[in-house]
């Protein structure tokens, strides 16, 4: 697990965002058991409070459940899963077009250097992965 | 918590402490940040009763300082105060034999942590290694609060790291721990609490999550808007 954050943001926010993040690409599974605040904090070297403040946000968002004294573990909820995914990938597109609306880009140009850089950025990734 | 509450200090005609009031919580990890000359180390001097204080008052979980508060705070000085013909065992017999709170299993496993053994001298160590038994010496002892004066200073990165993240380990958790330190960076991601301090007064207080959240602004932009005038 590594996040590299940033300053500004709350890092419990940060926190749960990557939790999304690997949530929405199945890093982390559907039941799968998640490190207690103590070892998060540890592995992502911050405070235990702000671990403990990320977690009780996921609680309370559904993302995670904890049952009696068991460690807390990724929800199952496949309803909340869908809508991680599609709320990141919206958040992800609303940054991305009000990035680039100033800048008035027909939308078929658009489309085609999207295609284009797409296709680009995922090979690449495979060359690395060879 | 440690309450202090409105001190101030002269050295001769100097005032170092004008006034200066806050509160430092078991469980939180405090930042006391301010320029070379704020009051920083007169204040956890002050908090220790290692310097008389010329008017206000400290508190320790409600009560007035005395010999026996001694058992549950701590400082670690910037500087280690053994001597340098000792070896790390000798140190360690040292602080057991003048502290009831001595924790040799946590002394162990620091030393463990940390990849020292027992039998270097400490005036052969470096500065980093020097850093890690001085910081090693503090925290082996059982007690609530923990103060630390610039830990981090002159350390080469990756002995700051793994400093930090002593931090984030059971060695630290629950207790209260007041540091001080003109270098932010390393540590902005662990505390809870920040403390501006300028010449001898309070010049701002706030919860390093809450200032994130609300104003969006790292402690680095409220200590700029704060310092750089």
């Amino acid at each position: 697990m590594n996040i590299q954050f940033n300053k500004r943001d709350p890092i419990y926010l940060q926190v749960v965002q990557y939790f999304k993040q690997e949530m929405a690409i199945a890093h982390l599974k559907p039941g799968q058991e998640i490190p207690s605040r103590r070892d998060l904090a540890n592995q992502l070297k911050i405070n235990p409070n702000t671990a403990q403040k990320a977690y009780k946000e996921m609680e309370n968002s559904g993302l995670i459940y904890t049952e009696g004294n068991l460690p807390s573990r990724i929800t199952e909820d496949n309803h909340v899963l869908k809508n991680i995914r599609k709320e990141l990938i919206d958040e992800a597109t609303d940054h991305f077009i009000a990035a680039i609306k100033p800048i008035h880009v027909p939308l078929d140009e658009l489309v085609d250097l999207v295609t284009e850089k797409y296709t680009q950025a995922s090979k690449d990734k495979e060359d690395l992965h060879d | 918590m440690i309450e202090v509450k409105n001190i101030t200090k002269k050295f001769g005609n100097k005032k170092i402490l004008k006034g200066l009031s806050f509160t430092a919580k078991k469980g939180e990890i405090t930042c006391l940040i301010g320029i070379n000359g704020a009051g920083k180390t007169t204040a956890l001097n002050a908090i220790m009763n290692l310097t008389p204080l010329t008017s206000g008052e400290i508190l320790i979980d409600g009560k007035k300082l005395t010999k026996e508060s001694y058992q549950t705070i701590a400082f670690i000085p910037d500087t280690i105060a053994m001597l340098s013909q000792m070896t790390i065992r000798q140190a360690m017999h040292f602080m057991k034999d003048f502290y009831t709170t001595w924790n040799q299993e946590r002394a162990n496993e620091l030393l463990n942590f940390f990849q020292l053994t027992e039998t270097q001298k400490i005036a052969t160590l470096s500065k980093g290694n020097t850093a890690k038994i001085n910081l090693m010496l503090g925290l082996a002892l059982d007690v609530d609060y923990l103060l630390m004066d610039e830990p981090f200073s002159g350390i080469d990165i990756f002995s700051r790291e793994q400093i930090t993240s002593v931090f984030t380990s059971h060695l630290i958790e629950d207790r209260g721990v007041l540091i001080t330190t003109h270098e932010i960076s390393d540590i902005e991601h662990l505390i809870d609490k920040v403390i501006l301090i300028d010449d001898g007064i309070v010049v701002k207080d706030f919860n390093a999550e809450d200032m994130r959240e609300q104003e969006e602004k790292s402690i680095l932009d409220v200590m700029r808007e704060v310092y750089v005038k």
